[in-house]
């Protein structure tokens, strides 16, 4: 039995976690390709105009596994931490996926409700494995390694890079290591936005190849993000988004970071929220620059190019002060 | 104390109700207009949904018509309406506004902080505490039996024999509800209402089609946004059934007594097409337009702001429901672009696609009298 799994929205979180709980079971799991313009183009022609481009993005990398595959797997991940909440579109995912296209495989739905410690959840993955043909023995085991490999993923923040080999992010640290007037921005972003390089528009690589240092949002420990969320009045409680709003806040008042480029997708709800909360936070604080970038199908790469050049300009000029010789010779430089 | 509450559906009702009953100043909020909308979108955040546009134009206007005191909630789940108190706090602070807000989250997620705001908003008021309770279910109850004056209307106002008695009973009805204060009288008044109902003229006999309305709470109740939707449906010869109304989001346990659907009903219905609660009212919305589908309604009506989060997904769910039952499901997004004459042609395209669909049926059922409708 073949089980395709799209490379696309929390497959950027847990996927590893995903396939290898599949193997664990004796199926062999189809992941699609890293995404590419048709990809998104179909995707996009497929659902509804008014969702996200990750979501599109995703019934793009879903229509893929229409042909080759006898179900996908769609999990309805619930909460991704303690006290929180997923974005709709997570809680919705299984449901839109099969009202996409009437022709797809069926899809494989199990519940991953991190906040739940006692791991309620987890029966539905068992029951999944013994669906699928799966010994009593070999499901239980496949489940706890499943429980295993999410807690791994939970307390080890850098642990997503590997999980994303089209991440550039290396190159952009190799291109930078030696110059000594480099600074460091932080890109605060959804990681399946920021890690994949055809939605992002290779960001991350473009960023690096200017001659800044990369942070992303998963690099910051979970400790520092809910130090800073702390300093809130009111809780955020979408998952992701929380720690997005913690990192930020963590760069911008340790001044770890010498600018913040925000990204989001075109119709994100928690990220309009948080957008609007960040600019505000940011201003109060008069903190580091701050720079909002959307994207969907429509984006352009030269309209981002312009926009990060300007940006880091304008970051390079108040770190290293006003010298108009050294702005020069950063110019000539690139 | 002048105490503000949005303008959605009944909530200014039942929010004036029990002002009244703490002795706590009440200040109602304007009607919405153009100048409201234009206000709110010139200070909210480039991506927040239209109701929050809204909402934000709409708490200046209270605020200069004199309200010191924001209350809002915010208990929606995983909806965005969740932070966005805390956005309008902050962008109202920022163009110089001096209020206090208190933001109502489910007592479901926090007893002690629900408790905290009440008490909050008493200090104006000599109530004291189980007196409070006792306060706030009498104005839920005022609140269910004013939407049930609106689920009536909605039901017979398309079959009305003499034009304008459908509103005439609303008028009435609205003030022997204005008079009741304790639970008896209350009681009494829902009868009165259901009897003053009954007396209405009523064509039984006029050909009609059944339309459902589901959708986003403020698109669907408030008739500014969804231009007047039940008179013009009414008009259209449609008898109408709505999803949702305020005062059931105010009842404990999740009874929805005006809707007649409990939550765990819901999630049964919704079932087949949504699997889980998905913020706001999206799993609701869904449960009721699979329920108007497989009783033989002829076409459903969702109405939702662009980029609605919930309402989106419900959006995509439909297109498998609508196919599943052969029923035509229209769904509407509304923002500040929105022009009334687009919706119009829609509306009427919706409305013939559903005669059509009427027509159908009834000649089936008068070929074939054992046959079913469809689903």
């Amino acid at each position: 039995m073949r089980v395709g799994v799209p490379r696309a929205l929390l497959y950027h979180h847990y996927g590893e976690c995903w396939t290898s709980f599949l193997e664990a079971v004796g199926i062999e799991p189809v992941v699609t390709e890293a995404t590419t313009s048709d990809t998104v183009v179909h995707g996009a022609v497929l659902s509804d105009n008014e969702t996200c481009l990750p979501v599109k993005v995703f019934a793009g990398h879903l229509l893929q596994l229409k042909e080759n595959t006898d179900a996908v797997l769609v999990p309805r991940v619930v909460s991704q931490y303690d006290g929180m909440k997923a974005c709709p579109k997570y809680l919705g995912l299984p449901d839109m996926a099969r009202s996409f296209d009437p022709a797809l495989p069926p899809v494989m739905a199990p519940v991953m409700d991190l906040a739940d410690r006692r791991g309620r959840w987890a029966r539905e993955w068992y029951q999944l494995a013994r669906d699928t043909g799966a010994s009593d023995h070999c499901a239980d085991d496949a489940v706890k390694s499943l429980l295993r490999g999410l807690r791994e993923v939970e307390a080890q923040p850098q642990g997503f890079s590997d999980l994303t080999p089209q991440a550039p992010r290396r190159d952009g640290e190799v291109v930078v290591a030696d110059d000594p007037r480099s600074f460091t921005v932080g890109v605060a972003g959804h990681l399946y936005n920021v890690y994949d390089s055809r939605a992002s528009l290779g960001m991350l690589g473009r960023i690096g190849q200017m001659g800044a240092r990369i942070r992303t949002v998963d690099e910051v420990s979970r400790r520092d993000v809910r130090r800073q969320l702390k300093t809130l009045p009111r809780k955020i409680r979408w998952d992701f988004e929380s720690r997005m709003v913690g990192a930020v806040l963590h760069w911008s008042r340790t001044r770890s970071v010498a600018g913040v480029i925000y990204v989001s997708s075109f119709a994100c709800g928690p990220g309009s929220m948080i957008g609007a909360l960040i600019e505000d936070q940011m201003n109060r604080e008069d903190s580091v620059p701050l720079m909002s970038i959307i994207l969907d199908e429509h984006s352009g790469e030269g309209g981002l190019i312009t926009r990060i050049e300007a940006f880091l300009d304008m970051v390079r000029r108040s770190n290293q002060g006003t010298s108009e010789d050294e702005v020069r010779r950063g110019v000539a430089k690139r | 104390m002048n105490i503000s509450v949005p303008r959605v559906g009944s909530m200014q009702y039942m929010a004036q109700d029990l002002c009244d009953r703490l002795g706590l100043g009440f200040v109602e909020t304007p009607e919405y207009t153009e100048r409201t909308v234009e206000r709110g979108v010139a200070i909210a955040p480039e991506f927040v949904c239209f109701p929050m546009k809204v909402l934000l134009g709409s708490a200046i206007e209270s605020l200069e018509a004199g309200a010191d005191t924001l209350v809002t909630v915010a208990g929606y789940g995983a909806c965005r309406f969740n932070y966005f108190a805390e956005i309008q706090r902050r962008i109202l602070e920022r163009e110089g506004y001096r209020f206090q807000i208190v933001v109502f989250d489910s007592p479901r997620d926090s007893l002690g902080d629900f408790y905290r705001n009440l008490r909050v908003v008493l200090r104006g008021s000599s109530v004291h505490f189980p007196g409070l309770v006792r306060e706030m279910s009498l104005a839920v109850r005022k609140g269910w039996a004013y939407d049930e004056i609106g689920k009536r209307a909605l039901a017979i106002r398309a079959l009305e024999a003499e034009v304008g008695a459908v509103d005439a009973a609303i008028a009435e009805c609205r003030e022997i509800l204005a008079c009741a204060r304790t639970r008896p009288q209350i009681e009494e008044a829902g009868k009165a209402i259901a009897e003053r109902f009954d007396r209405v003229p009523v064509d039984e006999e006029r050909p009609h089609i059944r339309v459902g309305i589901t959708g986003e709470i403020m698109m669907s109740l408030e008739p500014y946004f969804n231009c007047d939707i039940e008179r013009w449906l009414a008009r259209n010869g449609a008898v109408i059934e709505r999803s949702i109304y305020m005062s059931d989001l105010f009842t404990p346990r999740g009874r929805n007594p005006v809707s007649g659907r409990d939550d765990a009903e819901i999630g049964r219905v919704a079932l087949p097409y949504l699997g889980h609660e998905i913020g706001g009212h999206g799993q609701i919305n869904v449960a009721a337009a699979a329920d108007y589908a497989r009783r033989g309604f002829d076409a459903i009506l969702h109405f939702f702001p662009f980029t609605c989060l919930p309402e989106i997904i419900a959006k995509m769910v439909f297109t498998r429901l609508a196919q599943d039952f052969d029923t035509p499901i229209l769904s509407v997004s509304i923002d500040e672009q929105t022009g009334r004459a687009g919706l119009q042609t829609r509306l009427e395209a919706l409305i013939d696609l559903a005669w059509s669909r009427h027509d159908r049926i009834t000649q089936q059922k008068e070929l074939d009298p054992l046959c079913c409708t469809k689903g």
